[in-house]
């Protein structure tokens, strides 16, 4: 019922897209690989569509919230900071050396003790095993930009892809769940980022930069 | 089962907090006095409404339910609905004035359009709150919490300038990512009841209902689910080591909204906490030992880097990461001790807790001062909030003839009946050194003299009628829970019947 080729070939995309969205330098593009991610994550959740005719109405709503609303909102508050990222101490190379280290081998663990977080027998098999390992692949993505990274609107694109990694792995875990739970689950994200961009433009303006090292006044 | 009575009081309770909130943000563009009479009135009405709630649910002996189960208010929520709703009239009432001479200082950050902003958000703020405490359905929990950490964001970095701004993006960053957790433990219960419930999954969602299927989830679910609900409720509780928000949120929030994120937000998240983790409890007593290690942890903590601090919110807040330290510990021995400690130690907590913050407000307002060392002598100029703060130290610290004392001891005895001698060791020590910090830093503002001269004792007056009236109320209730504390007793048992006791099999496991 599933086309296997296409979910795997779809994951892979996804998984190489969230990592651009994470290093890309200049924060428009990253943006945009966002919303890229986005997208493949839609055409993910259409391509379960075929077994549970609800996620047609998933795909609608994340389609809007996460490829429409929130690369709107990245752009822009970043049009309204700066385009060029602040550059952390791991460089560019290394981190996208770690990046893929990180990811290969937690794909594979998960991939291999899928059993261990599925709470059905139908979540522990075939495509949604692989849904599974795939979102949890990507929610580490999303801690790893969100724990390395030196600018806060790079951090938000971090979180905006952890938050997207949990809604994928619904697919597997809750396919059920009521569209209007998934709805109110997405806006609130929708609108937590909103929030975060704007107390950073207003960081921008007081402190003169995004730079996350120079929230540091409060300690101890 | 108690008897189940369909009530419209749960949904009012909502209703009537968000309504003004949004009705206060427009009136207030047409009329200030107008605006601020809104939000006192609603806030009285949601009090009237929590208290007609206790009348019902006291009477008739039983559980008040809407739409279908979706909401429901056992003695548990009860607990959580009272203190939420009194708390936040007492803020808001002291916003009134707080807030109006917060314009006057910092003039060109908070002006009276920011105000309606304020308002508006405080007000959902309690109304996400009342929602997430009277919720029975296990994802709609997480999407209440997470409302929580969006109403109060806006809040905490109110003041708008570096330190709130700072404050602001760890609080919302921390906050979210932690939650994110817990809707993965959310998601995984309601996938593991799913199948044992049948139907067409919508019955999963009410934690009822997933109470009775628990025993039968795989144990490597129950870890993973554990862990999450841990992680992400916890965060929000202010458990360490999630705790780091914390800190910065509680004190560089307005007094009246700190006095509302320690005294009552963090105890909605730990009762979030109780209500999914004890789904657990009847068949997996492990995990309650590992409650009461992290609340052990918790309480050592806090209390540690409270002693460190100058600044006044701070260290107010990092005895409340203590102090949840402490609830959570009690809600981990299990027993019907430890849950009847926890409870009367969260109700005594917010009240002791949600003064002190509006002291320090109340002493802010007078000097403008928030750190200790610089401020000295203002017993004689400010005898009311000198009375008041140190009703709370002694409450906070466990001294009779206050509330503390009580809630404290039913802990310690808690620990003791099920031979947990180390946790019962560490939480007296504890207490010992909240004492010390406690009386330490009232003594150092309230007596004796201030070691810079920043302070110009001459300009300090007793704060206006307004500001003072909400803290003597909680002084009083610490005082009047101190001596009968059989006020409460009704509501707490009917609050510790909901939850499964694990005691025998914690004495079975020996000393």
């Amino acid at each position: 019922m599933y086309n296997e080729r296409l979910i795997h070939t779809l994951s892979l995309i996804m998984i190489f897209t969230s990592v651009s969205a994470v290093e890309a330098r200049n924060l428009r593009m990253a943006a945009y690989a966002y919303a890229g991610q986005a997208l493949l994550i839609c055409a993910l959740i259409l391509a379960f569509a075929q077994g549970n005719s609800a996620l047609y109405w998933w795909a609608g709503v994340a389609f809007i919230t996460k490829a429409l609303i929130t690369p709107w909102l990245l752009l822009t508050y970043v049009r309204r900071t700066v385009d060029r990222e602040i550059r952390g101490i791991v460089g560019f190379v290394p981190s996208v050396i770690i990046a893929s280290v990180l990811l290969v081998s937690f794909y594979q663990l998960t991939h291999t003790y899928a059993d261990f977080l599925a709470p059905t027998a139908t979540a522990a098999q075939g495509v949604f095993r692989t849904n599974l390992a795939v979102a949890l692949t990507v929610f580490l993505v999303g801690l790893y930009a969100i724990l390395s990274r030196r600018d806060a609107i790079k951090t938000v694109v971090g979180l905006c892809l952890l938050e997207n990694a949990v809604h994928l792995s619904l697919v597997s875990l809750a396919p059920n769940i009521r569209e209007t739970a998934l709805v109110g689950i997405t806006t609130e994200v929708v609108i937590t980022v909103y929030l975060l961009l704007y107390i950073i433009s207003g960081i921008y303006q007081k402190f003169g930069s995004t730079d996350t090292y120079q929230l540091s006044e409060l300690h101890w | 089962m108690p008897n189940q009575v369909v009530s419209v009081l749960p949904i009012l309770l909502i209703f009537v907090p968000g309504a003004t909130g949004i009705i206060a943000y427009f009136l207030g563009r047409v009329s200030i006095g107008g605006r601020n009479a809104a939000v006192v009135l609603g806030a009285l009405v949601t009090a009237a409404v929590g208290g007609a709630m206790l009348y019902r649910m006291l009477t008739l002996d039983a559980v008040l339910t809407a739409w279908g189960e979706e909401l429901r208010v056992d003695g548990l929520s009860m607990v959580l609905v009272l203190v939420i709703s009194l708390v936040g009239l007492l803020a808001v009432i002291y916003s009134q004035r707080y807030m109006r001479h917060e314009t006057a200082i910092h003039w060109r950050d908070v002006t009276e359009q920011r105000l309606n902003t304020f308002y508006c958000l405080l007000m959902l703020f309690i109304a996400t709150m009342l929602w997430g405490v009277v919720t029975n359905n296990v994802i709609m929990l997480y999407v209440a919490v997470e409302a929580t950490t969006i109403a109060s964001g806006l809040l905490v970095a109110f003041y708008w300038d570096r330190h709130g701004l700072e404050a602001g993006y760890k609080y919302l960053m921390l906050l979210t990512v932690g939650i994110t957790f817990a809707l993965f433990g959310s998601v995984l219960m309601y996938a593991s009841a799913a199948p044992h419930l049948g139907g067409t999954g919508v019955e999963a969602l009410l934690i009822t209902h997933i109470r009775e299927v628990a025993h039968l989830f795989p144990r490597s679910i129950v870890i993973a689910t554990s862990a999450l609900l841990i992680v992400g409720f916890g965060t929000k509780a202010g458990i360490a080591p999630f705790h780091p928000w914390l800190p910065d949120a509680h004190a560089e929030a307005p007094s009246p909204v700190s006095a509302l994120l320690s005294g009552v937000m963090i105890k909605m998240a730990i009762y979030a906490l109780a209500r999914t983790i004890t789904v657990f409890y009847p068949t997996w007593p492990t995990i309650g030992v590992f409650l009461v290690g992290l609340g052990a942890f918790t309480m050592v903590l806090g209390i540690v880097m409270a002693i460190v601090q100058i600044d006044l919110k701070r260290l107010l807040a990092y005895s409340s990461v203590s102090q949840m330290g402490y609830i959570l510990m009690a809600f981990g021995i299990g027993t019907h001790l430890g849950f009847y400690g926890g409870i009367f130690h969260l109700i005594n907590h917010a009240i002791y807790k949600s003064l002190l913050f509006l002291c320090a407000g109340a002493i802010m307002y007078a000097t403008g001062i928030r750190t200790i060392h610089d401020l000295g002598g203002l017993g004689r100029r400010m005898p009311i909030t000198s009375a008041c703060f140190f009703v709370g130290a002694l409450a906070l610290s466990g001294m009779p003839p206050f509330n503390g004392f009580m809630s404290k001891i039913t802990i310690f005895l808690a620990a003791a009946e099920v031979h947990m001698w180390w946790a019962a060791g560490i939480a007296i020590g504890t207490g010992v050194l909240t004492l010390v910090v406690m009386v330490h830093a009232a003594y150092g503002i309230f007596w004796g003299k201030p070691r810079t001269d920043r302070l110009r004792l001459e300009e300090v007056h007793e704060v206006p009628a307004s500001v003072w009236a909400p803290m003597v109320v909680l002084a009083a209730l610490c005082l009047l829970l101190g001596v009968y504390p059989q006020l409460l007793f009704p509501l707490l048992e009917r609050a510790t019947q909901f939850m499964a006791p694990v005691g025998h099999a914690l004495t079975a496991m020996g000393p």
